[in-house]
């Protein structure tokens, strides 16, 4: 379906062989007595003064078409922010105000009343304050630290899933596509199953069968453990085992498309092995469908992480998440009265996905130009 | 034609022994001891063994898995453990119906909005119409439905209170299938419409693509050159066959709808199969559980073999492969 555009097809990119003439370039070979003999074209040639014409790789061509790709350049940047924003935030926004005097605990100061999980009962849904930048939630807690709690939980899930979604399905796809025969096969049946398995289905299935056994024994794990965490490690689990078969069917594909090119079988006649070209030809070859693929999964994954919490089968209260704040500011009635509490996570996340999406898109548009549509 | 559906029919088969064995078996390894939740704490080895016995859980475990497929050809699925004695046969017949009538509307939405909306972008291709209809269903298309369902909760809401109370904020249950009056409209039209977001967005977006697509071709260039009206050439010519690349996005269509029903029931509060599922995991029911995962993921593989069917069908071609 994808349509074919002349002058895109002109300047191929990283995913098509690159068909057009290679300018000449210095080539080094080395000799028998061990020293370097230049061959290339004559330096005396070249004018001085006139600066030679640089020619670009095929991924710094791509490189340089993403980044004249405004929306994709713009939505970088936003995830930059939204990644640094829960890192870095906290570590500030924990000192900053005056000590307050609570009703409960007398005399705290912000590093107790910026953290996430503290609620002040007598300050519940309040709006913006230069106390709580943001408000509060039903309980009292500053919805700004819950925010970029459930942002860190956002990024740590998506960040575990595209491991092992690109690990897997490298491994599995590569494989497939190489050597064919039985591993093949067996990927494609296991893929038409997952494919008929609706993706969020399965999760909610492992999460919410699983879940509390995950809850009594990731629970001691330091770090993700406490804080009603420890099902993230199910969560993501299950959303990176309903991903991977997309990913290494895309690398099946490409793996394919690769066996037959030519600097392959160059490889090969020359008594290359097997594991060689794999490492060394096909899979630095695969870089830009795996980052177009991982980069437009990732906005699934924060959805899925996001609803799976809002299910209440993710992250546990105390704990934050995005799909948690929603469920939490939603429930009883409390959408009447406080509807900030509801859109704000429920911007977040949907910037966070469209920002995902739009440098997924600029990413293919700039890699692969021919899927433009 | 006929080998083509043979093999297809052959794939459907073995996709459902593989979806089944999955459900099977993540009930089978599910912690706990259903019997003795059952049993609760009025338990003697007698009475345990002899339910075990009953419901066949003492039985190797392929042994059960054979149970359980031939049982599911039956349509035998079974009695929920949470409310006993009440047949799953029974939950899904209050459920179904309630998903059905929801996914059928949305379905109908996004085909006679989707489709329209991506041909009318085709044809008037990098106007500000194009971009206005294409950024808005770019958004529709990335927004996860259950935050749509909460901005329209937001809406509704606002709604309820400039109508003094009038508007009903969710379901709360009361969702009558097949009945069309204004207060069943008024419960029904939110979700649906949210329901449909996602499909019509992917509906419009190819419905653009293969549009334009077609009307590089050059018969539409010849028919312009015979001097056809450009109505019968957008109409005769190029809509009829870029629809065909659309029937096979039927079958992803249902699969989203299928993973939207949970949050769209869920958050409507409607008792539909989406929210039984959501239950019956909290409740920890796995006959239903099963049941429900069982059923949604044939309404997938279904939805895939019918677009498949209809496929080889519009499309004449396919059949030589």
């Amino acid at each position: 379906m994808d349509t074919k555009d002349q002058d895109e097809l002109a300047s191929p990119g990283v995913m098509s062989p690159d068909t057009t003439l290679s300018p000449l370039t210095i080539e080094k070979e080395i000799t028998d007595n061990g020293t370097v003999q230049v061959i290339g074209p004559d330096q005396e040639q070249v004018p001085v003064g006139v600066k030679p014409k640089k020619t670009l790789t095929p991924f710094q061509e791509s490189l340089r078409r993403l980044r004249r790709d405004k929306r994709a350049m713009v939505s970088l940047g936003v995830i930059i922010f939204f990644i640094l924003l829960p890192i870095i935030g906290p570590l500030i926004y924990q000192h900053i105000g005056g000590t307050y005097n609570s009703a409960f605990q007398g005399s705290i100061g912000p590093a107790v009343y910026h953290n996430p999980f503290h609620g002040e009962l007598d300050r519940q849904d309040e709006l913006f304050s230069g106390q709580y930048w943001l408000g509060t939630d039903g309980i009292g807690r500053d919805l700004f630290a819950r925010l970029m709690q459930g942002l860190l939980v956002s990024i740590s899930v998506a960040l575990l899933v595209e491991v092992v979604d690109i690990l897997l399905g490298i491994t599995v796809g590569v494989l497939a596509g190489f050597y064919g025969g039985w591993i093949d096969q067996l990927l494609a049946r296991f893929t038409d199953i997952m494919f008929a398995f609706p993706g969020l289905l399965f999760a909610i299935l492992l999460t919410g069968i699983f879940g509390t056994q995950a809850d009594t024994a990731f629970s001691n794990i330091p770090i993700i453990g406490p804080n009603g965490n420890a099902r993230l490690l199910l969560v993501s689990l299950a959303l990176a085992f309903t991903a991977w078969p997309l990913m290494a069917r895309y690398v099946r594909g490409q793996t394919l498309q690769l066996k037959e090119q030519q600097f392959i079988e160059a490889a090969r006649t020359s008594g290359t092995s097997d594991l060689k070209i794999i490492t060394r030809h096909i899979i630095p070859n695969l870089f830009s469908i795996v980052v177009v693929a991982s980069t437009l999964n990732i906005s699934g994954t924060i959805i899925g992480e996001a609803g799976l919490s809002l299910l209440g089968l993710g992250v546990q209260p105390p704990g934050s998440s995005i799909g948690l704040m929603i469920s939490d500011a939603s429930s009883g009635g409390n959408l009447q009265v406080h509807p900030w509490e509801v859109l704000l996570p429920s911007i977040v996340l949907t910037i966070i996905v469209l920002a995902f999406s739009f440098l997924g898109d600029g990413l293919r548009d700039a890699f692969d130009p021919r899927s433009k549509d | 034609m006929v080998q083509f559906l043979v093999k297809r029919f052959i794939g459907l088969i073995f996709v459902i022994i593989g979806v089944t064995f999955i459900t099977f078996i993540l009930g089978y390894f599910a912690p706990g001891d259903p019997i003795r939740e059952l049993l609760g704490n009025h338990v003697t080895p007698q009475v345990y063994n002899n339910l075990k016995e009953a419901y066949g859980l003492n039985l190797p475990w392929y042994q059960q898995y054979w149970n359980f497929l031939s049982h599911l050809f039956r349509l035998d699925f079974g009695f929920s453990f949470h409310q006993q004695n009440y047949p799953v046969w029974n939950i899904l017949r209050d459920g179904v119906p309630v998903s059905t009538e929801l996914a059928f509307w949305a379905l109908l939405i996004q085909l006679l909005v989707g489709i329209p909306v991506g041909i009318i972008s085709a044809l008037k291709a990098n106007t500000w119409v194009d971009t206005v209809n294409m950024g808005t269903m770019l958004v529709l298309f990335a927004l996860p439905s259950f935050v749509l369902a909460i901005f329209a909760q937001v809406l509704i809401v606002n709604l309820d209170n400039a109508t003094s109370g009038s508007w009903p904020v969710a379901a709360a249950g009361n969702w009558n299938v097949g009945q069309y009056g204004w207060n069943e409209i008024q419960v029904k039209l939110a979700p649906i419409l949210v329901f449909a977001a996602v499909g019509t967005a992917l509906f419009a977006r190819l419905a653009r693509t293969s549009m334009l697509e077609v009307l590089r071709q050059d018969y539409v260039r010849t028919a312009r050159a015979k001097g056809m009206r450009e109505r019968s050439v957008v109409y005769r010519h190029a809509f009829r066959n870029a629809m065909i690349p659309l029937v096979t996005v039927f079958g992803l269509s249902i699969g989203l709808l299928v993973t939207g029903a949970f949050f769209i029931e869920q958050i409507f509060n409607i008792p539909g199969i989406g929210q039984q599922t959501i239950t019956s995991i909290n409740n920890r029911d796995y006959p239903v559980i099963q049941a429900t995962t069982v059923l949604l993921a044939v309404a997938v593989v279904v939805g895939n073999l019918i677009s498949d069917v209809l496929y080889s069908i519009v499309d004449p071609r396919i059949k030589a492969e």
